[in-house]
């Protein structure tokens, strides 16, 4: 499964303790969320590393914004690119920068192919086969 | 764990809000959303009463700790606020600007729910 090929960390665990039978699908929903947005600042960040001259706060700001919510669903392979994508921000290093996005976005791709995986592999087995929180 | 506080979460970024909102929901908060810190700022300025505040950092028109600022000036000093951020520098800034507390992002539950009981705690007496 996908927490452990190294593309999810525990945070992600901690969404589905937060899932229960008030939310069932809470986990989904986020995650559904966050491939809607996602996009978004990429393609943002992907403009504004086109702009001249080049905008290194605009870049750090959007990225800081994709890398907490990636975070937020344990998305660690993004969350860490991110992080590297900040240095170069730093380091005014505009290459650096569009090296990093192109790593991001196919982590992006390879995230989001996985986790519609995931999801409709839980939906196949049945609301009952997968753990849900009962309220304590 | 019962309890009937108000809490105002303060991110920019909707699924922070959604993962935040229901861990306090799960202790029971009643929760109002802001997207940024002049929203916040706009709950108090309309009379709006907060058990605890739950502020991220870095947003767009207002920042979390400029609102904080703002929000303590206006006398709101009972309130808990709580800073949270994934920015290593956040929590100089957050306690600077008159915050109670920080948290890191991604925001743990357990780290949380303390923070929200001492509110609690403090509410009963």
């Amino acid at each position: 499964m996908v927490p452990e090929m190294g593309y999810l960390d525990e945070q992600f665990n901690q969404l589905e303790e937060l899932q229960d039978e008030s939310s069932p699908n809470f986990v989904e929903e986020v995650v559904a969320l966050f491939l809607k947005d996602s996009p978004r600042l990429l393609s943002n960040i992907e403009q504004t590393i086109g702009k001249y001259p080049q905008d290194f706060y605009r870049l750090d700001s959007l990225v800081h914004q994709l890398k907490g919510s990636g975070s937020s669903i344990g998305a660690v392979r993004m969350k860490n690119e991110c992080s590297v994508f900040k240095a170069h921000c730093n380091d005014r290093n505009l290459e650096g920068c569009r090296r990093s996005l192109q790593k991001m976005k196919r982590e992006h791709a390879t995230l989001k192919q996985k986790l519609e995986s995931y999801f409709q592999l839980l939906r196949q087995v049945g609301p009952r086969e997968h753990a849900v929180n009962s309220r304590k | 764990m019962t309890s009937s506080l108000k809490a105002l979460l303060v991110d920019y970024m909707a699924v922070e809000r959604m993962v935040v909102s229901s861990m306090l929901r799960n202790f029971h908060c009643e929760i109002t959303l802001a997207k940024n810190g002049k929203e916040a700022v706009d709950m108090f300025l309309e009379g709006n009463e907060f058990d605890i505040v739950v502020c991220d950092k870095d947003m767009p028109i207002m920042t979390g700790p400029e609102a904080i600022v703002k929000i303590r000036a206006m006398g709101a000093t009972d309130v808990k606020i709580v800073g949270v951020s994934a920015d290593d520098n956040a929590m100089e800034a957050f306690m600077g600007a008159g915050a109670d507390d920080f948290v890191p992002k991604p925001v743990r539950p357990e780290i949380l729910q303390p923070m929200v009981q001492e509110v609690i705690n403090k509410k009963k007496n």
